[in-house]
């Protein structure tokens, strides 16, 4: 059995973040190896100031006040969090030189990786899950 | 029951249970218990699959007034 679980982030609002980061903090205090690649809008979720301030699906505000009331973690924690528990964030660097971003713009600790750094530590992972 | 540390998990959401259960489990030793009490309903599935994987065993578990209760004994 495997013990690794890949994640491609490729989306990048509030909804998106949290099925991300959820499922990659949930499996690596389940002992697992997580590795989180984030491509295209997915960058926002580790973009310094853009994971501040996600944008929730159109007509679906009101959900804000649910997430305080439930008491769920910001974006920000969990991705600290997740990093903490040893989950790997691979920035996607063909994205990042379309939409003129450097690693200075994302959180400490990213790697910058294309596809193949990727697909190499996902070949036999299981599961691997997009989003 | 001799429980080694009591984890109050109350008021968090998914996944914040399961990742401070994590923590108080490596803080123990292999057979000691840890109690954990959780208000996420998502717990009453997910703690016995977290303690499943890592070979723990859930001695116990009880519910009473929303508060939801288990004993993980570490492996």
């Amino acid at each position: 059995m495997t013990n690794k679980v890949a994640i491609i982030a490729s989306n990048g609002g509030l909804f998106d973040a949290y099925k991300v980061y959820n499922i990659a903090t949930a499996a690596a205090a389940t002992d697992k190896e997580v590795t989180i690649f984030f491509t295209f809008e997915g960058l926002n979720l580790i973009h310094k100031q853009g994971m501040q301030a996600l944008p929730m699906p159109e007509g679906r505000e009101a959900i804000a006040e649910g997430f305080a009331k439930a008491n769920v973690p910001s974006i920000p924690e969990l991705a600290a969090m997740s990093q903490e528990l040893g989950v790997k964030f691979i920035a996607c660097q063909m994205t990042m030189d379309v939409m003129g971003l450097t690693v200075e713009d994302f959180v400490d600790g990213i790697e910058v990786g294309g596809a193949v750094t990727f697909l190499e530590f996902a070949k036999d992972a299981a599961p691997t899950l997009t989003f | 029951m001799n429980v080694t540390t009591v984890l109050d998990a109350k008021g968090l959401a998914c996944p914040m249970p399961i990742v401070r259960t994590k923590k108080a489990v490596d803080a123990i030793e292999s057979g000691q218990v840890l109690e954990v009490h959780v208000t996420d309903k998502g717990a009453i599935a997910d703690i016995p699959a977290w303690a499943a994987s890592g070979g723990h065993t859930i001695l116990e578990h009880t519910e009473e007034d929303d508060v939801l209760k288990f004993w993980i004994q570490k492996a």
